[in-house]
């Protein structure tokens, strides 16, 4: 288990390496170089770039410098603003961004996991077709129109309430948090309900879980020991995308509640096009997404024993 | 039983040695009747068709121009009342004067009432209300909603700094709605008396003779008189914020989504399909090295990609990167359908008839023709039409996020984008492009499951 | 003394979308203590469901059990709700199954899958439980029990597999082992082990086996009794001597002749049974063998045989035992038994 953490960690630096790469030439590879063409930056902040990337040395030089920043974990300055560090934008916004996306996930896993096994176990009754009816909805509605129905439901229920209970946007307490988290986590979790329903569905038809019921054990017992635990696999192997596609989705449930995360920082920078910033935060959640990765691999090895002794 | 009635008679039983109970079915034949007893994915079918020619031939159709703005109907939802009715021209208001009585010194009083003049039309509500003792003037408010109980007097809409001018006609940009008008006296320093009244104008569409005629709502003048009613322009699903045609719109964004949501994947299916089978044909150390590069491209980020493709294709903020959006798309979303594929490869690869084909001598070129094409067209198919939404889906976000289609060009998703700030007041201009966005992402993910379990047994979903 | 297991006109059908399937039609045997009985018969027959049903394993719906008893200690097993704890399977009836590869929980150790059932049905400990597991474990002559009782089955070979699965069936000390195709997906010399391995148990704990298989030499090994299905029906049905060498039906003679034999005088060509089965959607109204078989007459062709008592526990449902058939059935039995 040891060794297949560590191989995958190496491989985790590896596709970090690879982004990083790819990102700075692509970067410079562009006819117009944004980096290089000076237009439009302020020159006290065209010094700061010099001596950050080492614009007036040859390519090589600056990719060994980009290179070495990006290892020491310096992600860079901005483009448009002065003194403005990216290293800063990470430490003040991502601890939101990351508060927001763990609740969604968490709120997309434990959802998906409860409403598959409770469709499973209901197929083709009420339950399974109510829910089913609300997955395949969830699945086809885009993140940004919950985000819009989500906003909209919190400012009705504080009027039918008359105080406020979810604010509407911002951020701070947990109050702040319920909505979007739970707005965010909605497509995944309609995703991750119908894997479930047919990870349980699957197993239910198992020739492990006719061993079971031959032994005469409990209903409670197979499911709880053979078919749950089998049916979860194939959801834990799909939170890694998972992640990934909250990640995105945050962006725009952070720009529609007006939540100070590093996604809305992100899409603004985008806008802005601050390069450096751009560049410095995609390598930043390069690196994240690829690490969260190999946690989720790694949880899975301790939940498959195929996977944690081979 | 009656036994005698048994016969002992020996009989030859006519047998066929190969009994073949029913007629035997090409592939896509059998694929075909199995989709057809769907009848949730054959109706996503006629969705999708539908859509298509809604696309298509929806604007030779309802031929309105999706960028002309109708100034008279901003923001109307559908199903709204479209009846003006026809006015004489506009004639100038001299306003009403009035003196108040002397000041008691005190805190200045709301107006005592405040009262309509005439009848509240789009062309103009004319305002009246008593003077208020010691103030310096009067300031205006507009609201489409009620003041009470928050107090909330809604936009500033005139100030009037001669206390002798107790009237005022509002002439902005009115629509035929309800507002409420609120007055507040200024003392002589400017400042506003936290004290209000309000007044309720139901404004009336009205329009004149010549202005029907320009708008093509009737052929001659003549052919109205005063008082009489006239239709405005038609807008089945409404107008958006810029008083355009909903309808027009949501049928040239289709082209731009649908466009992009099926172009898109179409080519990264095949940059997948060829990429994935040599990865699987040669096998071996190229395939792990094919494959691992697979793995680093699903790594690489999206949107910083989107962003160079935009500077590449000298697309400026703001400006819209149809272009930008599908290389990129193309680009970073091939690895699925390529390991997919060589999965597929190289299971066939092992499979018996493989090895029987080739120990009859069949070629190469044959194998991939007859057996492995035939056998994968189904799992690519499936892979297809499920990237379609997904397709769909990343149009939207971009165009959401303002780093796909901009305005005016019309896409689902920056249709959302737009209807989005609008939402509590209009929702239609948000309900309508995201209904659209759903339907078709609801259609063809249906329809991948109904193709998945026609084309393939072994993946057939267990519903 | 009364049999150990008495079936009575079983009757299965399964509810399909084209229509309905009738697997088991009227099936009905008798099981005594410490003996073997074989149920043979092609693919689709209604062996295995025949037994399933018993074991209230088939999936309702679409599985239906529309008639039929099977008493077992007393008990109808079919009609009896299950009550957890005092459920039959496990503690009197353990069962194996044709792959062992699939059978058994990918994510739970071998030993904690044997322990289970000792945790359910005599309440022990999962302490005491996992140590008889290790002590079964090491009954089915697996080396290293200990050690593989911590094991996974992905660690396992097939043929050790197949050693737990009987490891775990054999938990409770039951009184009937079934055993459903247990050899089917297994090497040919691993067959021979884990055969002499069930044979072994059952002399040395006097259990009874119902085994499924459509392999005759398994059945010539190790069978006591036989009963040959055909089309949800038991068409004959006898000792294993007396459905060997005195087949008395044309179905059995066309298995025997389907059947390698490593007699080595024998040069005899394998015969394969032409046609297939009839449609159980419909079964026809007279022999289900009527289409395929050599000796029909028109009297099979609407009238459903009768079953026809032979020697002491030998029957078989063919007319060509009616008293009025002209063609002498014993002749045509024994011309084609003692042929070669």
């Amino acid at each position: 288990m040891l060794l297949y953490t560590v191989k995958r960690l190496i491989q985790g630096i590896v596709t970090v390496w690879f982004i990083a790469t790819a990102t700075f030439f692509a970067m410079h590879g562009v006819p117009g170089d944004p980096l290089m063409n000076d237009k439009a930056v302020k020159p006290e902040i065209r010094a700061n770039l010099e001596a950050r990337y080492g614009l007036d040395k040859p390519i090589h030089m600056q990719y060994w410098i980009y290179l070495k920043n990006m290892a020491s974990g310096d992600f860079g300055i901005s483009f448009t603003q002065q003194n403005r560090e990216v290293n800063d934008i990470i430490r003040e916004h991502f601890k939101v961004s990351a508060t927001l996306g763990i609740l969604a996930i968490v709120f997309a896993a434990l959802g998906g996991i409860l409403w598959g096994a409770l469709t499973a176990l209901y197929r083709n009754r009420a339950p399974d077709i109510v829910i089913m009816f609300l997955v395949i909805l969830g699945i086809s509605v885009p993140g940004f129109v919950f985000a819009a129905l989500g906003q909209l439901s919190v400012v009705e229920i504080n009027d039918w309430l008359g105080f406020t209970l979810f604010p509407v946007a911002g951020w701070g307490t947990v109050q702040h948090m319920i909505v979007p988290s739970m707005v965010l986590g909605l497509g995944t979790m309609a995703f991750l309900t119908r894997l479930m329903r047919s990870s349980m569905l699957e197993i239910a038809n198992s020739d492990f879980i006719r061993t079971a019921r031959s032994k005469g054990l409990p209903v409670t017992r197979i499911l709880r020991k053979h078919q749950l635990r089998n049916a979860i696999l194939p959801v834990i192997t799909v939170l890694g995308p998972s992640i990934a596609a909250i990640t995105t989705g945050g962006f725009v449930v952070e720009l529609v509640f007006a939540i100070p995360g590093l996604g809305r920082y992100f899409v603004q920078a985008v806008q802005q096009s601050d390069y450096t910033v751009i560049m410095g935060t995609t390598v930043f959640y390069g690196a994240f997404l690829v690490f969260m990765v190999i946690v989720v691999d790694v949880i899975y090895g301790f939940v498959d024993p195929r996977v944690r002794l081979e | 039983m009656a036994e005698g009635t048994l016969s002992w008679e020996r009989v030859q039983v006519e047998r066929e040695v190969e009994t073949v109970s029913r007629p035997s079915l090409s592939y896509w034949q059998d694929a075909w009747i199995r989709l057809k007893a769907n009848r949730r994915a054959l109706i996503s079918l006629y969705l999708v068709i539908a859509l298509v020619a809604f696309t298509l031939l929806g604007p030779f159709v309802w031929t309105v121009d999706p960028a002309a703005q109708d100034l008279d109907q901003i923001s109307v939802p559908p199903g709204a009342d479209r009846t003006a009715t026809v006015v004489g021209d506009y004639s100038p208001w001299r306003g009403v004067t009035a003196t108040a009585t002397a000041d008691d010194g005190g805190e200045l009083a709301a107006p005592v009432s405040v009262s309509v003049v005439d009848q509240p039309t789009t062309n103009s509500v004319r305002l009246r209300w008593d003077p208020v003792p010691g103030a310096g003037g009067y300031r205006v408010y507009r609201n489409r909603y009620d003041p009470e109980p928050d107090g909330a007097l809604g936009l500033p809409i005139a100030e009037i700094l001669n206390p002798v001018n107790v009237s005022f006609e509002d002439r902005l940009d009115l629509k035929a709605e309800t507002y409420f008008y609120s007055v507040v006296a200024l003392d002589g320093r400017g400042r506003e008396s936290p004290n209000y009244t309000t007044a309720t104008a139901g404004v009336t569409r009205v329009i004149t003779a010549a202005e029907a005629v320009e708008k093509g709502l009737i052929d001659n003048e003549s052919d109205v008189q005063l008082g009489d009613t006239v239709e405005m322009a038609f807008h089945p699903l409404g107008t958006d914020y810029l008083g355009r045609d909903m309808l027009a719109r949501l049928m040239h964004g289709a082209r731009v989504s649908l466009f992009i949501g099926i172009v898109a994947p179409f080519f990264f299916v095949i940059i997948g399909i060829l990429y994935g089978s040599a990865a699987g044909f040669m096998g071996g150390r190229a395939d792990q090295v094919l494959m691992r590069f697979a793995d680093f491209v699903v790594a690489l980020p999206f949107l910083l990609f989107m962003i160079l493709l935009r500077i590449l294709f000298n697309v400026e903020s703001g400006d819209s990167g149809i272009g930008p959006m599908l290389v990129a798309m193309v680009l970073l979303s091939w690895p699925a359908a390529a390991r997919l594929v060589r999965g597929q490869i190289l299971q066939i690869r092992e499979e018996g008839y493989i090895g029987a084909s080739r120990l009859l001598g069949a070629k190469t070129n044959y194998l991939i023709l007859r057996h492995m094409i035939p056998n994968t067209m189904g799992v690519i198919l499936v892979t297809l039409t499920f990237a379609v939404p997904s397709a769909i889906f990343t149009e939207a976000f971009l165009s959401f996020i303002g780093m796909g289609v901009a305005p005016p060009t019309p896409s689902w998703g920056s249709m959302c984008n737009e209807g989005l700030k609008t939402m509590l007041t209009t929702p239609h201009e948000l309900i309508a492009p995201a209904a659209f966005i759903s339907i078709t992402v609801l259609a063809f993910n249906l329809l991948g499951d109904g193709l998945r379990d026609a084309l393939d047994a072994r993946m057939r979903a267990t519903e | 003394m009364s049999p150990l297991l008495q079936v009575n006109d079983l009757r299965v059908e399964f509810d399909t979308y084209g229509g309905t399937v009738q697997a088991v039609r009227g099936v009905s045997f008798s099981l005594d203590k410490g003996k073997t009985l074989a149920i043979v018969g092609e693919s689709g027959c209604g062996k295995s469901v025949t037994v399933q049903s018993i074991m209230g394993l088939i999936p309702m719906p679409p599985g239906r059990i529309t008639s039929g008893t099977a008493m077992l200690d007393g008990v109808d097993v079919i009609a009896e709700k299950k009550i957890d704890g005092k459920d039959i399977r496990g503690r009197l009836v353990g069962m194996i199954f044709q792959d062992p590869m699939t059978s058994l929980n990918p994510t739970m150790t071998i030993g904690d899958q044997i322990a289970e059932t000792l945790q359910v049905h005599q309440g022990m400990s999962h302490r005491a439980a996992f140590s008889r597991a290790i002590e079964l474990i090491d009954m089915t002559r697996i080396p290293e029990a200990a050690k593989r009782a911590r094991q996974y089955p992905f660690e396992f070979s097939g043929g050790m597999l197949q050693r737990s699965m009987i490891a775990m069936s054999l938990a409770c000390e039951p009184l009937i082992l079934v055993a459903d195709e247990p050899t089917t997906a297994l090497d040919v010399t691993i067959q021979a082990q884990i055969l002499d391995l069930m044979g072994d148990l059952q002399r040395e704990r006097g259990m009874a086996i119902i085994l499924i298989t459509h392999d005759l030499g398994v059945v010539a090994r190790m069978a006591d009794e036989v009963l040959v299905m055909y089309a949800g029906e038991v068409v004959e049905k006898g000792g294993v001597d007396d459905v060997f060498y005195r087949s008395a039906h044309p179905y059995t003679l066309g298995l025997k002749a389907a059947m390698p034999s490593n007699r080595d005088d024998s040069v005899q060509e394998l015969t394969p049974i032409d046609g297939s089965p009839p449609d159980l959607f419909a079964p026809p109204a007279g022999c289900g063998y009527f289409a395929r078989c050599p000796y029909a007459m028109q009297a099979c062709e609407h009238n459903h045989p009768e079953s026809f008592d032979l020697h002491a526990d030998h029957f078989a449902r063919c007319w060509l035992h009616h008293e009025d058939c002209d063609v002498d059935a014993a002749d045509v039995f024994r011309k084609i038994s003692e042929s070669p």
